[in-house]
């Protein structure tokens, strides 16, 4: 930039003088042309006598004694160097070339009140004129191009045939090509006459704005590790969920989903930050949230997920389970209406997904079971005498054939709806076999549509911008009577009020109805269909519900049944979320901004308990429940911002102030005793009286008070550097104010000299950063008192004999001494862009420490049973590498290629647990009697733990020689093995070679964290058809598959049962078999504790979604005033390649110390969709 | 260009002004240190039970923690409430032969590990057993800091409070020391809760009982609270426990002849032996010290119904109950039962080979006649068999209300289980498991007469003993207190006949039979009574550890009964071992000072 100087009182002289200098300037800035005449038309002489006086001053008494202004470049003009002025009467002139005496200066009198002072050029070299043409790398002619002469005002443009032509003094000095949106190029002029130059686009990429925490910077500038989400590519994958379409699409990001409607997926990361909750933060529009579950996907214009120190910091103590920003879309450019939508069917997984045995291969395998159990005297309700098993008509009464006078339909009696218990004690069941078999799966997983409306009205001009969208979603559950319904509306706007001044909102409104099912559990509905035995039907002859209750049908409940109770249920949530801000532009490169923001929220159910009749655990309770819940949080953010360029140095300086709190509230009750059960009927004011039950609970309130800054400095693009700090006080502590730094730094090799000419190599940037984060999620803000309480089930007590009285117990240990966890946090990065853009590369190598890590150990036993208080007693380590590679090739005019592919890897390792212990459980509660996962130091989180199956006892002599040795062991004759050792069951390895197994023979069984997750997207687009494909695949985890539990084994209850269990289980014919020996008990040695059987490989890659689109040509469209029609199909969950034996190795819905464990997911199921874009 | 600026910033320093004031408020108003502070919410500070009311709060709690549970269907630490029931039927009754653990295979599996005396440290039961007793233990050495830091106790009040609260703790102690056998002791002066387990709390627990036996009235304003008698009771049974007969004996003759409950009635045997096990009966003359049990009174569950027995009803196609056929008695329990049809009184040595008439194998649709030869009519409440009413529920069908017959028997239990007449009163259906109202008595007064006829025994007294051990049988013997056929079999609630269902029979021992017979068989009697009394009440186990005869006497069990059911077949209980229960591994794990736990394994778990 060319910096003049002007004579301060400029402004208050005459327009006309004003004018002048303006065409001056342009004069000086286009033509570059200045000789200096020394011509004499001075009308006027001057008196100086200056003994010692600087150029600066002499220019300031000359313009004060004269009417001339005086114009230069204050960088050729050495202004404080001290001279000598003397004369006496002399021309302006005169006093000129004493001024300028030491300086190789020469100047010009203008206009008869104007001196330009000039460099003095040796008159006698001649000009030369150096014309020539600019083109782009197509060859095509580029208008507009600034040429100038390096080191002077020289300068011309391109015209629209890309030619220029340019007068130089001299035949030496460099050319500097220059234009918006392409690498400069300097050439050297040698003597040339012609230089024809070929400009390469600049890598747009690079010049990215991305949006940082409290800052924006170009990604090219970027220190900390920052991904940039394609959300075009997010955008594909059809879900209501930002979260499930970010799956793959971010390296460093792992995401586990399932197929239920309206389910947030698990979201980690850079892995395992702590034992609790480990989801980010994100912050939306600059207003920080953990739920994102209401935000329209078509609303997001830009997604950036921070992960080291040396982003996030900024963020302090939330920053350390990462943090994902997201701006929503903006009006831009004249009125704009969009309209996106998709219609959808999802297809569930067809076939026999959970391998059943048909009704016959069931009793078969029931008699088999008693056969290796040593029965001998097969008589059988259901099944009838032996010595086969034959299947019978009727299921109730138990083992009835057709004709049989107690299948008389006169008999049956059922009130399905009924109230007392000897109404129901009167019941007569007919229900009939269902001997081809119920294939439960499908009862309840049927085809379901999706359907996606998205409409929004935008613009902007200098007055400001505004958006408007509507969204309607929704996607009905493959699962019956699952869905979510979401009405959405945004308003984006802003105000430009002044030059300086701007004010705006981003706010959006939700409706949710999401009813959901608990996935993944022993007992939840989709366990109940994958126990429930295929020879019970869905209803019996009166078309009530048929179940379990004849004998020998198992205790599962009919899964339709529950299903469909809950039809009438309702689940709806509110949410507006969003914020207002004002910016002011202070002075010159501050600016002020303030912004409130946050969300109301508030939901409201209600849902019936039918009676039940149908299975074998039945309940006559009938029951209504409501209720509602109501929450806030707001944040408020003041920041000033400071950005200024100096020469080489960018400096950009950020601090601010920053409250946060929320809160909440619900309140809710029960009633039972319903005369009628139709839903126009019940409500909490219709039941029983004396059932009444209610409650309300306040929650606890959670501020933070936080100061915050930032400094980003560059220097000359190529070293850059930057600081942030936090200072956070939690409501959660007594020692509230935790402190948060970090800083990175980034050096752009690329920039340097000696990498110049190196021309396949667009951008090289090494980058590193170190710093804390913090995390302060679990514990909440009462976590620093110990507690009393009062419950019915807890604490009450009928002392009297007859009336219940309320007594108190310890609830909470309070741990006034908690203080925040810490994330240090260290990163190392390279981004290198490749053949100008068309490649492009990203790797970090990271390492979290987290110390202080808050954990609420279990308390030793002696202390009771109160809740255990968060200490900062554990601590944890994750390592990995994080990577991206994105390619975009344009073949042709016609013929592009894009591809993505993104790598995530985490290392999690327990360094911790507890100061006395160095392991806890978790996952007990199913029905292997032991618990599944161990949590134990230098181990990872999660790890699965049991005893390890290594065979089969394939013989008496073996079981004969393991008994001796451990008899010899133990020097006990009675000392066994293994306990309930027997042919056909399996053979655990004796882990600490003591001879027996014992539960020091616990060992660990596989790892649930994948080794890597990776996501791949390819995009084809062709003239006016585009493809894509977006793969995604986890390698490496291992998954308790719990399904096996319930099915493989004949003994685990009497559910339906697998193939495996009937066609590959041990037999002394078939000894290389899957499954052990199947027996009528269960044992240790079988199915009563955690063992390998139910570990298997969880790898899978799958095809998330395949698009193919086509983009009617905007000339057809114009006519009719169609900017952009775009029509496509696509296909989700296409194909999923895997070893794992169950319905989908995604398993989602766990805690993080306990995943990875399938009890019957919600699997995700096969969607094609068609859609369309249009732009009006 | 300053001049623009200037024009410009009228409007400028307007805008400033304000954001910069709304700016300063707000950083004024959230710098407030209140900001960030949040008061306890829904929950109360321990100093603001240090009142009198607040006080009766924390008793009441420590009462409440005799229940075992914290939520329905939940124990204290969050598994499974029947792992921590307070009738121990899974480590008295299951364990001592009463009863199978029933239900199924694979269903409650650490159970069937227990019952064939091969448990594991880490099997999680044991962990909830520990940490509900205690929670017990640390609500009663709350209510004592709270009650010692109170104002405006006379001295006799104050020792009330602190003579329930110890005699609770000494009964969450007596727990834990006849299951684990070694456990650390924490009270109220305790600091550091890692406390060693390696010094006998026997001491500790005498310690408890005899503050409250000297310092508890003889009655309270509450049926359920302990009262002096109960305390002097428990004393005995700890002195029993310990083999310290003279110190047992000082303290029941006492009890046995001025006891009273709570609630002012003489201690004395109720004439109809159902009436210990009827909801509308609770809190009678033989409830020493009882669990207080509620229906109904909880929307949330069963809370306060014997949570801890939700499993354990009759269950099938068509029983009337939603869970689960767990506890069932054994055929060799039943078979304790006959009597010799000449004398009234049981085989003392060859019961199994008199044993009762079952319906193993028999499906409920083919026919079937009970048992004609003699029977102690106490059977027939305590277990439900085949043909015989089951309280006013109609006659036992059998297999139809079993859920897995070849796997545990024939038997459903019966003392807990409320009448079909009461089904929504004492019943409570509030949960997927049934509640019943139905107290149980920790120690009933029959309970106390054979504990006592056992000090007598020991001491030499076989007299006193014989006329002990035949006040308990001369109550059995009651006509009126045997259960009778329904007058109507359709219709179980139409009231019965008197007509006796089965062959009853039950005489005392004729006038110095001990002592004609010695101090062994005599012993032999008692033992026996106690399991006819006492079955199904969660005691046997103990009994026969305290014996010094569980290796012979389980193993005689098992080797009988593991031939007719699949459940327990190889069991084998291995003296020097099994004896105690292992200390839970969590818990070994988890107190650790220095690398090294402070808790010892007991031995044969290692």
């Amino acid at each position: 930039m060319i910096i003049f100087y002007r004579r301060p009182s400029i402004a208050v002289e005459s327009w006309q003088k004003l004018l002048r200098i303006m065409k001056l300037v342009i004069l000086l800035l286009f033509t570059g042309i200045m000789q200096i005449h020394a011509a004499a038309y001075s009308q006027s002489t001057y008196n100086f006598n200056e003994q010692s006086i600087s150029v600066k001053q002499m220019f300031k008494k000359i313009e004060k004694a004269s009417k001339y202004t005086l114009f230069y470049r204050l960088d050729q003009v050495k202004l404080d160097e001290k001279i000598q002025v003397t004369v006496k009467d002399a021309s302006i002139e005169e006093v000129m070339k004493q001024v300028l005496q030491n300086q190789v200066l020469g100047f010009q009198v203008m206009d008869g009140n104007i001196i330009v002072i000039k460099p003095l050029v040796e008159k006698n070299v001649a000009d030369q004129t150096v014309t020539g043409v600019v083109t782009d790398a197509s060859n095509l002619p580029l208008p507009g191009v600034t040429v100038k002469l390096k080191g002077s005002t020289i300068a011309v443009s391109t015209d629209l045939q890309g030619k220029y032509s340019i007068s130089i003094p001299g035949a030496s000095g460099i050319l500097i090509f220059t234009f918006l949106g392409y690498t400069t190029q300097e050439i050297p002029v040698s003597g040339k006459t012609v230089i024809n130059v070929k400009l390469v686009e600049e890598s747009r990429s690079l010049n990215e704005v991305v949006v940082v925490g409290y800052a924006t910077q170009k990604k090219k500038d970027l220190t900390g590790a920052v991904t940039v989400v394609n959300v075009a590519d997010m955008n594909k994958t059809p879900s209501g969920s930002i979260n499930e379409q970010l799956q793959g699409q971010a390296a460093g990001v792992t995401i586990t989903g399932s197929g239920q409607p309206g389910q947030e997926p698990d979201i980690r990361i850079r892995g395992i930050n702590t034992f609790g909750d480990n989801t980010p933060l994100y912050v939306i529009d600059g207003v920080p949230t953990t739920d994102v579950s209401t935000i329209n996907p078509n609303d997001v214009e830009n997604l950036q997920v921070l992960k080291d120190a040396g982003a996030a910091s900024i963020y302090g103590s939330r920053a350390s389970n990462g943090v994902i920003i997201i701006t929503t879309k903006k009006g831009t450019g004249k009125v704009k209406i969009q309209y996106d939508a998709y219609y959808g069917t999802q297809v569930p997984k067809g076939g026999n997904v959970w391998n059943t045995l048909n009704p016959q291969q069931t009793a078969d395998l029931k008699l088999e079971a008693e056969k290796n159990s040593g029965v001998t005297d097969f008589s059988d309700q259901q099944y009838g005498n032996g010595p086969t098993y034959v299947l019978p008509d009727y299921i109730e009464p138990a083992g009835a054939h057709n004709g049989d006078p107690s299948v008389n339909p006169s008999l049956y009696y059922i009130n399905p709806n009924y109230t007392d218990p000897n109404d129901y004690n009167n019941f007569y069941r007919i229900v009939k076999a269902n001997k081809t078999g119920t294939d439960w799966f499908h009862e309840i997983f049927k085809t379901a549509p999706i359907i996606n409306n998205n409409i929004s009205l935008s613009g902007g001009s200098d007055q400001g911008s505004y958006l408007f969208s509507a969204n309607y979603y929704d996607q009905q559950g493959t699962l019956i009577d699952t869905y979510e319904k979401r009405y959405n509306i945004r308003s984006n706007s802003q105000y430009n009020v002044s030059k300086n001044f701007r004010v705006g909102e981003n706010l959006s409104y939700t409706v949710t109805e999401n009813p959901q099912v608990a996935i993944n559990g022993p007992d939840a509905v989709i366990a109940h269909a994958l126990r429930e035995q295929p020879i019970i039907p869905v209803y019996d002859i009166m078309g009530n519900y048929a179940g379990g209750d004849g004998p020998g049908l198992g205790d599962a409940a009919n899964p339709v049944a529950i299903q469909q109770r809950t039809k009438n249920d309702r689940y709806v949530g509110y949410r507006l979320f969003g914020n207002a801000f004002a910016e002011l532009d202070i002075v010159k490169h501050f600016t002020l901004r303030t912004s409130f923001g946050g969300e109301l929220g508030s939901s409201t159910y209600h849902s019936f308990q039918y009676p039940t009749y149908e299975n074998a655990e039945n309940s006559s309770v009938n029951q209504y429940n409501a209720g509602s819940t109501s929450n806030y949080d707001y944040t408020w953010t003041n920041t000033l911002t400071y950005h200024q360029t100096f020469g080489k140095h960018d400096v950009k300086v950020v601090v601010g102030t920053e409250a946060n709190q929320n809160g909440g509230s619900d309140i809710g009750g029960s009633r039972q005793g319903y005369y009628s059960f139709d839903p126009n009927y019940v409500s909490l004011s219709t039941g029983y009286s004396g059932s009444a039950s209610n409650y309300s609970d306040t929650y606890i309130k959670k501020s933070l008070f936080s100061y915050l800054g930032r400094v980003d400095y560059s220097y000359n693009d190529k070293y850059l550097i930057s600081g942030l700090i936090r200072r956070d006080g939690s409501s959660v502590f007594v020692s509230q104010y935790g402190v948060f730094p970090a800083i990175s730094a980034g050096w752009r090799i690329s920039q340097e000299n000696f990498m110049k000419n190196v021309s396949w190599l667009t951008d090289l940037k090494l980058r590193g950063g170190y710093g804390v984060m913090g995390n302060q999620t679990n514990p909440n803000s009462t976590n620093q008192y110990t507690q009393f309480s009062s419950s019915v089930g807890q604490s009450y007590y009928g002392i009297g004999g007859s009336n219940l009285v309320p007594g108190y117990y310890e609830n909470f240990q309070g741990n006034p001494a908690a203080r925040w966890e810490k994330d240090i946090n260290s990163n190392i990065g390279i981004d290198a862009t490749l053949f100008h853009d068309m490649l492009s590369v990203t790797i970090d190598y990271y390492r979290k420490d987290i110390r202080d890590l808050l954990f609420n150990p279990q308390l030793p036993g002696t202390n009771g049973n109160p809740g255990s208080p968060y200490v900062n007693i554990a601590a944890m380590n994750n390592r990995g590498i994080d990577a991206s590679v994105t390619g975009n090739f344009k073949v042709n005019t016609d013929l592009k290629l894009n591809a993505t592919l993104s790598l995530t890897t985490y290392n999690n390792k327990i360094i911790k647990v507890a100061t006395d212990a160095n392991y806890f459980d978790t996952d007990f509660g199913r029905r292997v009697g032991t618990n599944l996962v161990r949590n134990e130091v230098g181990n990872p989180v999660g790890e699965f733990f049991g005893y390890k199956v290594v065979g089969f006892w394939n013989s008496q002599a073996e079981i004969d020689a393991a008994n001796a040795k451990a008899q010899k062991a133990t020097g006990d004759p009675n000392a066994v093995y293994e306990q309930d050792i027997g042919l056909g069951r399996f053979k655990y390895a004796d882990v600490n070679g003591d001879g027996q197994i014992t539960d020091a023979d616990r060992t660990f069984l596989g790892n649930p964290n994948p080794k890597f997750s990776t996501g791949f997207n390819l995009g084809v687009s062709y003239k006016h058809f585009d493809f894509s494909v977006f793969l995604y695949g986890v390698f490496g985890n291992k998954i308790w598959n719990n399904v096996k539990y319930w099915r493989d084994f004949y003994s685990s209850y009497q559910t339906a049962k697998s193939y495996t269990a009937l066609n590959n289980s041990w037999t002394p014919q078939h000894m290389n078999a899957a499954a052990p020996i199947q027996e009528l008990n269960s044992y240790f040695s079988t199915n009563a504790v955690a063992n390998s059987y139910f570990v298997e490989d969880g790898s899978y890659l799958r095809a998330k979604n395949m698009v193919l689109g086509y983009t009617v040509s905007p000339d057809a469209l114009k006519k009719i005033g169609v900017q952009k029609l775009k029509i496509y199909v696509s296909a989700a969950n296409l194909f999923t390649i895997t070893g794992y034996s169950g319905i989908d190795p995604e398993l989602p819905g766990n805690s993080t110390t306990d995943f990875g464990v399938d009890e019957g997911t919600y699997p995700s199921s096969r969607t094609f969709l068609i859609g369309v874009n249009l732009s009006l | 260009m300053m001049s623009i600026l200037n024009i410009s910033n009228m409007k400028t320093s307007r805008y400033m002004i304000m954001l910069m004031t709304i700016g300063l408020v707000t950083l004024n108003y959230s710098c407030k240190k209140d900001y960030l502070v949040t008061p306890q919410v829904g929950t109360i500070s321990p100093t603001l039970l240090q009142t009198k009311p607040g006080v009766d709060g924390l008793l009441v709690g420590a009462y409440s923690a005799l229940r075992g549970v914290q939520a329905d269907g939940t124990a204290f630490g969050g598994l499974d409430s029947w792992q921590s029931s307070p009738d121990n039927w899974v480590y008295g009754g299951v364990a001592g032969g009463d009863a199978h653990k029933g239900s199924n295979a694979g269903d409650q599996d650490p159970i069937a590990s227990i019952a064939v005396f091969s448990p594991l440290a880490s099997d999680p039961y044991f962990n909830t057993k520990w940490i509900a007793d205690y929670e017990g233990i640390t609500r009663c050495n709350n209510t004592i800091r709270a009650a010692t830091k109170t104002p405006g106790y006379s001295a006799t009040d104050l020792a009330n409070i602190l003579g329930q609260a110890r005699f609770l703790r000494g009964h969450y102690y007596f727990d834990l020391k006849k299951m684990f056998n070694n456990v650390p002791w924490i009270d109220e002066t305790t600091v550091d809760v890692l406390q060693p387990n390696t010094t006998d709390i026997w001491p500790k627990i005498e310690a408890d009982f005899l503050y409250a036996y000297n310092n508890l009235p003889a009655t309270q304003s509450d049926a359920g609270r302990a009262n002096k008698w109960a305390a002097g009771a428990y004393l005995g049974k700890t002195y029993l426990y310990e083999k310290k007969y003279a110190e047992a004996k000082a303290v029941f003759d006492p009890v046995i002849t001025q006891g009273q409950t709570s609630n002012g009635l003489a201690y004395a045997l109720v004439a109809k032996f159902h009436d210990n096990f009827n909801a509308d009966t609770k809190n009678n003359s033989e409830s020493v010290f009882a669990i207080q049990a509620l229906a109904n009174v909880d929307p949330g569950g069963i809370t306060q119904a014997n949570d801890g027995d939700r499993l354990n009803y009759p269950y099938g196609a068509s029983s009337p109950f939603d869970c689960c056929s767990f506890y069932q008695p054994t055929i060799d329990l039943v078979n304790h039962y006959r009597t010799d049809p000449a004398t009234g009184l049981p085989y003392l040595d060859n019961f199994d080979s008199h044993a009762i008439k079952t319906d193993m194998g028999l499906l409920s649709s083919v026919s079937f006649t009970p048992d004609a030869g003699t029977i102690d009519p106490r059977l027939d409440w305590t277990v439900g068999r085949r043909g015989i009413p089951y309280l006013d529920w109609g006659l036992h069908p059998g297999n139809d209300w079993i859920r897995d017959q070849g796997f545990s028997g024939p038997y459903s239990p019966i003392k807990h289980v409320y009448t079909q007449a009461e089904q929504n009163t004492n019943g409570d259906q509030h949960s997927w498991g049934p509640g019943s109202a139905v107290n149980y008595c920790v120690i009933r007064f029959a309970d106390v007469l054979l504990m006592a006829a056992e000090t007598e025994a020991q001491l030499g007294n076989l007299q006193t003993a014989e006329n002990y051990v035949n006040m308990v049988r001369n109550r059995a013997a009651n006509p009126n207190g045997f259960v009778f056929q329904y007058l109507d079999n359709t219709n179980p609630t139409g009231g019965v006949s008197t007509t006796p269902a089965a062959n009853y029979l039950v005489n005392p021992y004729p006038t110095g039979t001990f002592v004609g017979q010695g101090s062994a068989y005599a012993l032999k009697a008692i033992y026996y009574e106690r399991q006819l009394e006492l079955a199904m009440e969660g005691h046997r186990f103990f009994d026969v550890v305290r014996w010094g005869i569980a290796g012979p006497a389980l193993n005689a069990f098992l080797q009988y009964e593991g031939n007719i059911t699949s459940d327990i077949t190889g069991g084998h209980f291995t003296t020097g071992r099994n004896e105690y229960y292992p200390i839970p591994q969590a818990q070994i794990d988890l107190e650790v000072k220095s690398g090294k736990s402070v808790l010892k394994q007991n031995p044969g778990y290692n």
